[in-house]
């Protein structure tokens, strides 16, 4: 069995490139490619929706038939049914489904850079069966990650049979994941911003639209058949006096240290399993299972499944603190089994199930404490989702809406926003790579990583700006003038300012030459050809290059004022920047493939 | 293996849309059809959970009930039934830490139906859980307002009763007394009514309100003997000792095993019998009774005195009270003399204030004393009462 967590096929045949023409010959003009797409990207969320219900109820039927309504303590079938359920899902695994191993993030967005939208239907229907075999089971992983590949699946296969443009086919998988992770959080907001944040990396009209036409829709196909209430009951919370922000950070510091300790047993144990002869993969994730049955067995049966009853009842005070702190080591530990045993399965509730519990326990500790402090257990159990979802899966932006959204109360932004950062601060720092970078580098892939890019440097012009020349001639002088005014310049190339704006450069040869000709007693603004193109200092290096080659020197001006000088730029300059840009971050580039 | 579907769907836009449009509406359909039947076979299996708290829960057995009711809720996640019994069986738990939990699947009902008079019953008893006050009387009269699906006179006549013995429970006897005359104003006409109204008003200490009760109830049942002791018992502690004895002379014939209608029979009797401000008797009898007054009064003094080691010979007034009260007494011995004189009209009240401080005094530092005493200290008590 591959260990690969984008381990598809080869990549199909690609759709001929000029089908859109063919496709639309019908009714041209009405249909151009983009409506099409919006409008297909509505379907991508029916279909998404309808599975993501399907899929629900899978999990719900096989959690009720293995192991009844409510699991109870001290029962064999708590450690029996997921040892023997993950017998059963290692063989699918390895004789009929072998794609579905690992995050279906990434195998997303492995479907975007590498295999032109990609994804195998074969991948979608047996992320559907596994994983509703797994979670339903009791192992400990949630719906969502498979929810949301098997709504990429739906939309790649939708594309490829409707032979739609190869830059349009690539944007279906990230579509298809807004809608399945849409209908299985009930939040297309998070949704939208997840796939946006750590798929598709980058904000433009055209994808936005559709990612956020096929979440809604999912979501409305979801409410239709399975209610709009939310994934739980959600408390009173309060935030009344701002110095109550520190007991926040202190959870967001806590939750930073969690997310890293997470991250790093994956780190450790996954590459180790991997690593074990072939045939142990049978026996992996009923291993798993077994263990996991074991800790429900001894007292813990909440670490089963995704753990949606639980983080409820933690928000309603139904623990104390001790019991929440050893709910969420217990459920590190068994996701962590889960996970690396090749399980199919997703993260995201566990790390929600995580950071609730450990909300909950270091917010009834401080409150033990500091007994003025008003929040309730409800709202650190809260604030604790968004700061383990920070700080694990290291979507900032995702991880604010996603409480916001979840809790309908927008008095907690800003704990949650303050605690949040906190947990990312740290788990960057002490996680240099992201958990989904990391699982596929160990996979041998090189996705881009979509944290480094939001957090790179961009170069500016202004990094490359050499001071304003000391002579500036102006346009409306004369060619005598001007070429006295550089007869003791050392320099080559000078600008010229230009009336009543705009600017220009001469050479001293090409000045010498029009004196030499007798035009003197032209004006310089007479003889020069078009217009020096000019740049301004905010703008990225990038820009500076397309004219760097073709002009000596490039005036950079000021916005307000473009006859203002603020300095040049020359070839030189620009790659001496980027020549040096590239020493400094020789040191770093070790670091971001140590896993 | 690898799967491949052949390319079925033709190149044009509108037949592409007109196809995935056929294709969503049949998986709508196939998926209602599935929802449909899960649904049907998770509220099967929910009813049978929830049968099974219900049982658990009326045998105390809270915590199975919970484990039930929760196992039906994640049958069918969304039933109010099932929600308001597992609210109902956190909180009755006596698990101060299920509170919380149980106010918040009420809340939740009570926002979805905020009429609903059971969730408003159940969210005032969570509430007088916690003693608090402003919010159980705001549940409690949402409840008697609300929507009562069966029942709704009876059930807001309860939800009243409770209300009133909460707030008799915390001492808010205003509150108490407003809802008490509300609640009298609806009754029933039936005896058990009047009686559990009749209770009320005595925890209320509105002994007038209680007797007009029992006087209801015997009305409609002038053989009820609990409410002839009970109305007895109100015109006693009333101070209405004629009524009392009337009463009371009626509970004991009709239920002679009776020992505390007869007790307090025996004492309404030497009340009567010895009370000098009794109307309609001659002053040969009002000075009989005050000179008779006078000699218990010393009695008691002097039996209290020895119990309490007081020696009232050598006592002074600045080391006993008792001694103050043998000074009283014996200062007021020789107005016993002119109790006749009929310019004197003021000597029956000092007489009588010197008997009645010497009760008074004598209950609080030897206890409560019975006979003749007892009848004295209830005059004074009664005559205290009037002058204010």
């Amino acid at each position: 069995m591959s260990n690969s967590s984008t381990n598809h096929p080869a990549p199909a045949p690609v759709a001929p490139l000029q089908v859109p023409s063919r496709l639309f010959s019908t009714l041209e003009g009405v249909f151009n490619e983009e409506l099409f797409f919006l409008i297909l990207s509505v379907f991508i969320g029916i279909f998404s929706g309808l599975a993501v219900v399907c899929f629900r109820l899978a999990i719900d039927w096989t959690h009720l038939a293995l192991l009844g309504p409510l699991p109870q303590t001290h029962s064999w079938r708590l450690f029996a049914v997921p040892a023997l359920a993950g017998l059963v899902v290692a063989a699918l695994v390895i004789h009929v489904f072998p794609g579905i191993r690992g995050s279906g993030v990434n195998q997303t967005k492995a479907a975007l850079y590498i295999f032109n939208g990609f994804i195998p239907f074969r991948t979608a229907v047996g992320k559907f069966i596994c994983a509703a075999i797994a979670i339903g089971s009791g192992q400990s992983l949630g719906p969502e990650d498979p929810s949301l590949q098997i709504g990429a699946g739906i939309a790649s296969a939708l594309g490829r049979q409707l032979d739609i443009s190869r830059e349009k086919l690539r944007l279906m998988a990230p579509v298809g994941a807004a809608a399945g992770l849409a209908a299985a959080f009930n939040a297309p907001i998070s949704a939208v911003l997840f796939v946006i944040e750590e798929v598709i990396g980058r904000w433009s009209a055209g994808i936005l639209g559709s990612v956020v036409l096929s979440a809604v829709s999912s979501v409305v196909i979801v409410r239709w058949f399975l209610g709009s209430q939310p994934l739980f009951r959600i408390p009173v919370t309060t935030f009344k006096r701002p110095t109550e922000l520190i007991a926040y950070a202190v959870l967001g510091i806590f939750g930073g240290l969690a997310s890293v300790a997470f991250a790093k047993s994956i780190a450790y144990l996954r590459p180790r399993l991997n690593s074990l002869p072939s045939w142990t993969q049978y026996f992996q994730p009923a291993l798993a299972g077994l263990l996991i049955g074991l800790i429900a067995f001894l007292g813990a049966p909440q670490v089963m499944g995704a753990g949606y009853d639980s983080m409820d009842q933690a928000m309603h005070g139904q623990y104390v603190w001790k019991m929440l702190a050893l709910l969420a080591v217990l459920k590190i530990l068994a996701t962590t089994l889960s996970f690396v045993s090749g399980t199919p399965g997703g993260m995201f509730a566990p790390t929600l199930f995580i950071g609730a519990m450990l909300g909950g326990a270091v917010g009834d500790l401080e409150r033990h404490f500091f007994p003025h402090l008003t929040g309730s257990t409800g709202t650190y159990v809260l604030v604790g989702m968004g700061v383990l979802f920070a700080g694990f899966l290291r979507a900032p932006m995702t991880s604010v809406f996603m409480v916001l959204e979840v809790s309908g109360n927008y008095e907690i932004v800003v704990p949650v926003i303050v605690a949040n950062t906190f947990s990312y601060v740290i788990s960057r720092s002490l996680q240099t790579v992201p958990i989904f970078d990391m699982l596929t580098r160990q996979d041998g892939l090189i996705l881009p990583s979509l944290e480094e890019d939001r957090e790179e440097t961009i170069l500016r012009v202004e990094d490359a700006m050499l001071p304003a020349p000391t002579i500036i001639l102006n346009a409306e002088d004369y060619v005598d003038a001007n070429a006295r005014r550089v007869q003791d310049s050392t320099d080559s190339n000078f600008l010229v300012r230009m009336h009543p704006s705009g600017w220009n450069i001469i050479s001293r040869d090409q000045l010498q030459r029009l004196f030499r000709e007798g035009k003197g007693e032209h004006t310089l603004a007479s003889v020069l050809p078009q217009p020096l193109p000019s740049l301004y200092p905010d703008l990225p290096l990038d820009s500076a290059l397309r004219y760097v080659n073709d002009y000596p020197l490039v005036p950079v001006v000021n916005r307000a004022n473009s006859r203002k000088l603020e300095g040049v730029v020359s070839r030189d300059s620009v790659f001496k920047k980027y020549g040096s840009r590239r020493t400094e971050e020789a040191p770093n580039a070790a670091d971001r493939v140590d896993p | 293996m690898s799967w491949s579907f052949p390319k079925l769907i033709p190149r044009s836009a509108p037949v592409i849309l007109l196809i995935l449009t056929l294709a969503a509406a049949t998986g709508f359909a196939a998926v209602s059809h599935l929802v449909a039947r899960f649904t049907a076979n998770q509220q099967s299996r929910g009813r049978k959970l929830y049968a099974e708290g219900l049982a658990e829960a009326s045998a105390n057995r809270f915590d199975d009930a919970i484990n039930a009711f929760r196992a039906a809720l994640t049958c069918d996640p969304t039933n109010s039934q099932y929600q308001l019994s597992l609210g109902r069986a956190l909180r009755d738990s006596n698990d101060p830490r299920r509170l919380d939990e149980a106010e918040s699947y009420l809340i939740a009902l009570w926002q979805r139906a905020p009429q609903d008079a059971a969730v408003n019953l159940a969210l005032a008893r969570v509430a007088a859980h916690r003693g608090s006050l402003e919010d159980a009387t705001r549940y409690y009269h949402n409840a008697m307002y609300g929507v009562w699906n069966s029942d709704p006179e009876a059930n807001r006549s309860k939800a009243r009763i409770e209300l009133i013995q909460f707030l008799l429970k915390q001492g808010a006897s205003d509150r108490a007394a407003s809802e008490l005359m509300a609640l009298a104003s609806t009754l029933p006409p039936t005896p058990a009514a009047h009686l559990q109204a009749a209770g009320l008003f005595a925890q209320a200490h509105d002994y007038a309100a209680e007797l007009a009760q029992y006087e209801e109830v015997l009305r409609l049942d002038p053989a009820n003997s609990a409410a002839l002791a009970g109305a007895g018992n109100a015109a006693y502690r009333a101070g209405d000792y004629i009524t009392a004895h009337r009463d009371l002379q009626a509970a004991a014939n009709a239920n002679p095993q009776d020992a505390d209608s007869r007790q307090l029979l025996a004492t309404t009797d030497l009340i009567l019998r010895h009370d000098p401000f009794q109307s309609h008797i001659s002053d040969a009898e009002r000075n009989r009774r005050i000179t008779a007054a006078f000699t218990q009064a010393e009695k008691r003094l002097v039996e209290c005195a020895q119990k309490s080691s007081v020696d009232l010979k050598t006592a002074t007034p600045a080391t006993s009270s008792l001694a103050t009260l043998q000074s009283l007494w014996t200062e007021a011995k020789p107005d016993l003399a002119h109790l006749r004189s009929p310019t004197e009209t003021d000597l029956p009240d000092a007489i009588m204030d010197v008997v009645f401080q010497i009760e008074q005094r004598t209950a609080a530092t030897c206890g409560a004393p019975q006979g003749l005493d007892l009848a004295l200290l209830l005059s004074s008590q009664k005559r205290e009462a009037a002058s204010q």
